[in-house]
This record gives structure tokens, sequence and C-alpha cells, in this order.
């Protein structure tokens, strides 16, 4: 418990600092989005018309006085109103592209981490063999191949040589989201590419991962206790080395899903899917500061309650955790 | 020193009454075993160079990684000499196929892609390489502190490396390099080198805890050794492999999420990198219009580079954690005891 409350401590710590430099990094660089909108209207506002617009962007009194306001703002979720579109609430924009990621990236995450932990089981007990040999290398090669060009030649492969998949989006334009099986099957058809090109690119670290750890434990004595038992293969395969190798797994996983929303930026750029990913960088471009801070906000908060998840996870999986031994 | 020499001849009087025993009928002799093993004597050279070295050199695939990346950086470093046009200028017609006059084609502006590619090579390497390296000095210097230093330092060091850790890197480049304006190649290495530490800063704190125990380090203590010595002439040199595993990551790391950045728009669209050849080309519609030589040559250096890096990485594993090492030369063994119908659960 006490370790639990350190990490929960540290966690809020950090989310501190997350928040502060969130705060600081838009004030330090030149340029406010006042300004901009000045600009972008060739000087037809007029001063109190700015000073108004300061006030709604928060960027009225001292920096002190900002930043309170800034925290006070926080704590009741309000992000603001974004600069771009701009009677619409960044909290709406943001939740409609949380969702998609959610989605997309969740269905990826969970299908290379299967793929890649089933087979780095089988790797590492025919460790040497020939699978071993030949995929171990060529998946984790998979994982330093660029996201970029991944997406680039699937979607060239399938959308433009063979057209077997859609060029991009969600779903059809014409189709209107809604709990039915022919949405269900729009959709997925449309994530098959985006969730391929993400993947590709990240199933050889689950691989590698489990691989390693496991090839470490399949000669500590409690395997070979159990093969002089005489139990089955599978039995020792599955319950003694790749229960105990997967542990560490579990908590990167842990992780990955923390930084689901950080969006698949290049797969949702190459595949124009409305993703986190593709608003934060429109965003970007048009310099949307409210959207650009709260995806930040919405992205450490998830990392680090994924992290105080694993931290959790790892106590009830590890027993040396509770009593403290470690740190 | 002399009853070591004494016990030597004594440790080899066994070895003689082993061998008396008469091989059974059929047995292969220790030759025959070799070769079906494929198992080669070491070559001479081998044994000149450290244990770690001879431990890489004797994994081929780390081998031809390293001689990949060895051409790619000769090419990059001869790239004004070997390029035959100027990368930043019009060199021909728009999206002329590749040939004879220009070896890669040209692109949508007329640029060659042969010149860019070098030149982009350099730039990529460049930044990959540097931001590696300072990410990993970084790294290293903030863990072996905490490490070493423990009490106070420790735990303030282990915070900070802890808020690396857990903030989400990319993202917060995204952001940083979206406020400045143009992020240059170097800008973008700056950045990813200050974001990329955590890692590395991570497995050396842990293993300057495991090394800073040991009798040697004690020893080194009691005569009165200055701390920066010890660290510097006795911690240092007994985490190499994890340093250079550490840079190797940190080096595909980098590389990747330059091009990454590149790509998506974020990086300074006027320098010439292989992120920025691969922006270009999707901008210009590329692979739309059939222009594939302008895509595939960047794509292709990328994923090349970040392949033959892995390759490195898996050979300076296979030094700091011999039991993968085991593994991949226990896997001959098996094979070889499979053909022969005997058990293989001993290894």
């Amino acid at each position: 418990m006490r370790f639990l409350l350190r990490r929960l401590g540290f966690y809020l710590a950090a989310f501190f600092v997350a928040i502060t430099l969130n705060f600081f990094i838009p004030r330090l660089m030149p340029g406010d989005p006042t300004t901009r909108i000045f600009l972008a209207l060739r000087g037809k506002l007029r001063p109190d018309q700015m000073d108004s617009l300061r006030k709604a962007y928060g960027l009225e009194g001292s920096l002190l006085d900002q930043y309170l306001a800034y925290l006070w703002k926080l704590a009741h979720f309000d992000f603001g109103v974004s600069t771009v579109n701009f009677p619409e609430p960044t909290a709406s924009l943001l939740f409609y592209a949380a969702g998609w990621t959610l989605f997309l990236v969740g269905v990826a995450t969970a299908l290379s981490f299967v793929i890649g932990v089933s087979m780095g089981i089988y790797a590492a007990w025919h460790r040497g063999g020939f699978f071993d040999s030949f995929f171990t290398p060529i998946n984790v090669m998979m994982n330093a191949f660029t996201p970029a060009v991944v997406a680039l030649l699937l979607w060239y492969g399938f959308t433009m040589e063979w057209t077997v998949f859609p060029l991009g989006r969600a779903h059809d334009i014409n189709l209107v989201p809604a709990w039915d099986l022919q949405s269900a099957a729009n959709i997925v058809w449309h994530a098959v590419l985006p969730v391929a090109s993400i993947v590709l690119v990240s199933f050889g670290a689950w691989h590698l991962g489990m691989r390693n750890t496991m090839i470490n434990l399949v000669n500590e004595d409690f395997v070979v206790l159990a093969k002089a038992k005489g139990l089955s293969d599978r039995r020792i395969r599955y319950r003694y080395a790749a229960r105990n190798a997967i542990l560490p797994q579990i908590t990167s996983l842990a992780l990955s899903i923390g930084y689901i929303f950080g969006g698949a930026f290049i797969a949702e750029i190459v595949f124009n899917y409305p993703g986190l990913g593709k608003f934060t960088l429109n965003a970007i471009q048009t310099r949307d500061y409210s959207f650009i801070q709260a995806q930040l906000i919405l992205l450490t908060a998830s990392v680090l309650i994924a992290n105080l998840a694993s931290d959790i996870l790892n106590v009830i999986f590890d027993p040396r955790l509770r009593t403290g031994s470690r740190h | 020193m002399s009853h070591l020499t004494e016990t030597a001849p004594a440790a080899a009087t066994p070895m003689p009454a082993k061998a008396t025993a008469p091989p059974p009928a059929g047995a292969p002799s220790p030759e025959e075993l070799m070769a079906e093993l494929r198992i080669k004597p070491r070559p001479q050279i081998f044994r000149k160079v450290p244990p770690s070295w001879q431990t890489f050199l004797s994994n081929k695939a780390g081998v031809a990684g390293l001689l990949i990346l060895a051409v790619f950086i000769v090419a990059a470093l001869l790239a004004p000499v070997i390029s035959p046009y100027d990368p930043y200028r019009r060199a021909g017609k728009p999206h002329v196929q590749p040939g004879v006059e220009h070896f890669l084609g040209t692109s949508r502006q007329g640029k060659d892609i042969f010149s860019q590619l070098l030149e982009g090579g350099r730039t990529s390497l460049t930044v990959g390489f540097v931001a590696g390296l300072s990410a990993t000095l970084i790294g290293v210097a903030i863990g072996i502190s905490a490490g070493y230093f423990s009490g106070k330092t420790d735990e303030i060091l282990t915070f900070f490396v802890n808020v690396s850790l857990v903030l989400p890197a990319l993202p917060l480049i995204i952001v940083f390099a979206s406020f400045v304006e143009e992020a240059s190649p170097t800008v973008i290495g700056l950045v990813l080198a200050f974001t990329g530490w955590g890692w590395s800063a991570r497995t050396i704190r842990t293993q300057t805890l495991a090394i800073k125990n040991r009798e040697f380090i004690l020893a080194a203590e009691l005569m009165g050794e200055s701390k920066w010595r010890i660290v510097l002439r006795e911690i240092l040199p007994n985490m190499s492999s994890f340093v250079v595993g550490g840079f190797v990551l940190a080096t595909i790391y980098a590389i990747l999420a330059e091009a990454g950045l590149e790509f998506i728009g974020l990086g300074s669209p006027s320098s010439v990198t292989w992120g920025t050849m691969l922006y270009w080309a999707q901008r210009a519609q590329a692979l739309q219009t059939g222009a594939w030589w302008e895509v595939w040559p960047p794509a292709f250096a990328i994923m090349i580079t970040g392949a033959a890096l892995v390759l490195v990485n898996f050979a300076v594993d296979e030094i700091t954690s011999p039991q993968l090492r085991a593994a991949r030369l226990g896997g001959r063994i098996r094979r070889f005891l499979k053909r022969r119908g005997r058990s293989v659960d001993v290894f």
C-alpha cells in the first residue's frame, strides 16, 4: 500500500509538471493566438475587441493570474473555445477525435500484442530453430521500418494497384454511423488498412520482448523441475514459462494503452482518418492552441493513469513488490 | 604466481584418462561432428580483440548490419563528390524516369533524386547519430550519477528520469516543433536528444546499482581513488555494452522520429533529408501519378538503415545477455540432436 501511495504521489507531481509545461511552452514561444487573429483580419479589430479576445483565451492579467485561472478551468474540464472552428468548444472536437482514435489504435494495439506475444512464445520455445532465427530478426526489423513507409506501401498496394480497400476516412461519406451491422461492416472495412499499417510496425517489439524474457526463464530451476516431473510440454510452455514471462509485457501493454490517445499520426494522415493525430496536426498547422493543449492534457492524464494501473497490476501479480523490497 | 604453474599440469592429467575409453563403433570423429554442427575453428585474428568484440564478430547478422551502415555512411560522406547534380536546385524536367541522365529520375520539382538521396542521407544520418549520441551521453551521465552517488542526488535525478519516461515524448516533440517556426533538422535533432535519454538513464542506473557493491569498486574506494575516477575508470568500462545498446536504440528512434516528423510536414520543407523527400513525394502525389521513383528511394533508404541498426542491436544484446547468445547457438545443437533422434529437452 505504501508503495502504491508513493507512486500515486509521483504521478500527481508528474501531472503537475506536465500541465505547467503545457501552460508555459506556448506562452514562451513568439506570437499569441490573438495577434494571429488580429493579423488574419488585417487590423479590422478594435482595441476593445482585442481585449475581449484576450480575455476569451485567458491571456489577461499577470502570468500568475493566468496560471491560476488556467488551473481553475482545467479542474472544471473547460478546455476553452477552439481558435479555428470558432464557436465549437474544444472539448467536443477532442472527444469526437478521441473516439475514433480509441477504436483505431486500441484495436491495433490489441492485435499487435496478441500476435507479437504468441510469436514470441513460439520463438522462445523453439529458440535457435528456423522460426526463431528467421522471423525474430525480420519482425524486429519491421519495427524499425518507418510507419510512413509501411502506410504508404499499404495505401498504394491496396487502394491504387488493387482497389480492394477504400482510399481513406473512417466510413463512407453518406453513412451516418449507427449501432447496426451495416455501419459496423463499413467502419471495419475502412479500418483494415490503417490498423494493418500500425500492427505491422509494432508487433515486432512484443515479439522480441516476450522472446527475450522467456528465453531467460526456460532454463530456470522451476522449469527444469516441471520437465522432470513429466508435465506436458504444453503445460510447461504456457503455465510455467509464458505465465511468468508475460508480466513485463503486461506492464508495457498498460503503458501503450495510455499512449493510445497520442493518436497514430502517420496512419491517420495517410488514410485520412478522423482521429486525434490528424486533428492535432491540423491544430498545429492552424495554431489552434486550445486544442493542442487539451490534447496534451488528455494524453498525459491517460498515460499517467495507465502507469498507475500497471503499478497496481504489478503489485497484484508480483508478491515481491508487496513487501516493498524493491523500488 | 608459482603455484599456478604447478597446478596447470595437474589439471591436464585427468584428460587422457577420460579419452582412453574407446569410442563406440561408428561414432563420428570430432571433425565430422564439427562439420555436421557447422562449427568452424575461430580465426586467429579473433584472439587479438577483446572478448565482447569476439562475441559481436561471431554474429554474422551484426557484422552485416555494421557493413551496411558503413556503406551508407561512406556514401553520405562522399555525397558532395559523387552527387551528379545540386540536390537543392532543379536539374531537369519534372518527373523524368530513371535512366542514363538521371540515375533515379527526378522529382516533381525537377530535382535529381539520386543527389537528393545522398544529401538526405547526410542530414538524416547526422541527425540520427548526433541525437542518439547526445541522448546516450545525457542518459549515461544521469544514470551513473544517480546510481553511484545514491541518496538525495539519486532521488532527485530518478524523479526527472521518471518524469521524462512517463511524459509522452513524440507528441511533446510535435508540439515543441510546432511552436518554433520551421523546425530545421538541427532543431529536430536537439529536441529528440532532450526527449530520448530516459531509457538509457534507467538501464544505466540499474546497472550501476548492480556493480557498485562489487569488490573491485570497494577496493578502488579503499585505495582512496576519487569518485570521478571510479565512475570513469571502473564503472563505465563495465557497462560499455549497455551504453552501445542504448546508443543504437536511441539512434534508431531518432532516425525514425525525424523521418516521421518531416513526413507529416512538421520539418523545414526547404531542407533535404529522407523525411522531407517523402513529404514532397506525398505532396506531389507521386504514387498516384505513377512516379514511384520519387517515393521508394528515400523509403527504402530509411528501411534499410533501420534494419541494419536492428541487426547491430541484436548482436550487442547478445553481449549484454549471454542467454540470448546461448539460445542462438543452442539451436544448431538442438537440430543436430533432433536429426539423430535424441531428446532435445536438455537445452
